[in-house]
């Protein structure tokens, strides 16, 4: 056996042993716990917008509230679980205006207006980006910045205004705000996954490893 | 060109290397996060994707067994044993590495639609080795 032999054997059972070593005390170092919740809630998928399909195995819904600053912060994270998982996942979204945000409720109406046109994504979105500018507003300027921005997306305008008055459009953000009251929801964004209330201590990107975890199931 | 013993060398740092990537790569399969990326969220949608596992089998395990074997073959190289023979079989494994490695990148860039940075970096060391033993192929003969 030549001494080269010997070296690069020792130096490739000292790497092999590292990375074996390596991989078992990261393994070990990673926590078990559980992200979601024990409980599960019955939640009623037919309702809210939703974004993938019905078959998929991982329900995703947020209860959000468009003017609420931490629902913006929480966007990167679950375009991310949308565009990581586009066919295990489907994002369903319902509205949970919070009563201390004054026009929460306004901006869920003029979405879910958008969305009887079949743009309530990019309203949603653009309500989202714009949510800074339309917070600071006085009463009637904050409706008129609504509809600029249904404007903006080519949204038919006497149809958005009549919809907003409409007892159904009210009818399904109020029975939002009931199931998420019923689910314990009180602040904004609460996740649930498969029914499980998400934990968010460890910040939104326990979104995705919750959602990894529950198709590893 | 280089020597037969420098080519040897560098084959057999490059499957250490390979081998690091890969065993990285395995544990992060294994975990639920998000996977420590530095291009984005590719890696999480490769892994995602249903071809993250070859007839059943995790890909970075798939790459521990390359770089591992190839690291072993160059062991086996310095020793007095007829070279060629072994030699001849690094040709075989691998071309047998850059070939999945290219039907895997192939799958990243047009289905997937989505680049892994790890795995692009094991397909470039997979490269690296072959072009390592080409080139002391032809200073042999």
């Amino acid at each position: 056996m030549t001494t080269e032999t010997k070296i690069l054997g020792v130096t490739l059972i000292l790497t092999v042993g590292l990375l074996l070593g390596g991989v078992f005390f990261l393994s070990r170092g990673g926590s078990s716990q559980s992200i979601t919740g024990t409980t599960v809630s019955q939640i009623d998928y037919a309702k809210g917008q939703k974004i993938g399909s019905d078959s998929a195995k991982v329900k995703l819904v947020e209860f959000s509230d468009l003017q609420c600053p931490a629902c913006v912060a929480a966007e990167p994270a679950i375009k991310r679980v949308r565009a990581v998982y586009p066919d295990q996942v489907q994002f369903i979204y319902r509205h949970f205006p919070l009563p201390q945000h004054n026009y929460g409720r306004e901006a869920a109406a003029f979405a879910e207006a958008a969305g009887e046109q079949g743009k309530f994504w990019e309203m949603h979105d653009k309500l989202f980006e714009t949510q800074e500018e339309w917070s600071a507003l006085g009463d009637n300027d904050a409706t008129a910045f609504f509809l600029g921005l249904t404007k903006q997306l080519g949204l038919n305008e006497n149809k958005i205004k009549q919809a907003v008055t409409e007892d159904n459009l009210k009818a399904r953000i109020d029975a939002d705000i009931a199931e998420g009251q019923r689910l314990g929801v009180n602040s904004t964004p609460t996740f649930f996954i498969n029914g499980r209330k998400v934990d968010l201590q460890g910040g939104f990107d326990n979104l995705s490893t919750a959602v990894a975890e529950e198709l590893k199931k | 060109m280089i020597s037969n013993k420098l080519s040897n060398r560098i084959i057999f740092i490059l499957s250490l290397v390979g081998l690091a990537v890969a065993s990285f790569l395995f544990y992060e399969y294994n975990i639920a996060g998000t996977i420590i990326c530095p291009t984005g969220q590719g890696c999480d949608i490769v892994r995602a994707s249903q071809y993250s596992r070859f007839l059943g089998i995790s890909i970075p395990f798939l790459g521990i067994v390359f770089y591992l074997t190839m690291a072993i073959l160059s062991v086996i190289h310095t020793h007095d044993l007829p070279r060629r023979v072994v030699r001849k079989l690094q040709v075989l494994v691998a071309v047998s590495g850059v070939s999945f490695g290219i039907y895997l990148t192939f799958l990243e860039a047009f289905v997937i639609g989505a680049f892994c940075f790890w795995c692009v970096l094991s397909f470039i060391i997979s490269i690296m080795i072959l072009l390592a033993i080409v080139f002391a192929g032809k200073h042999k003969t």
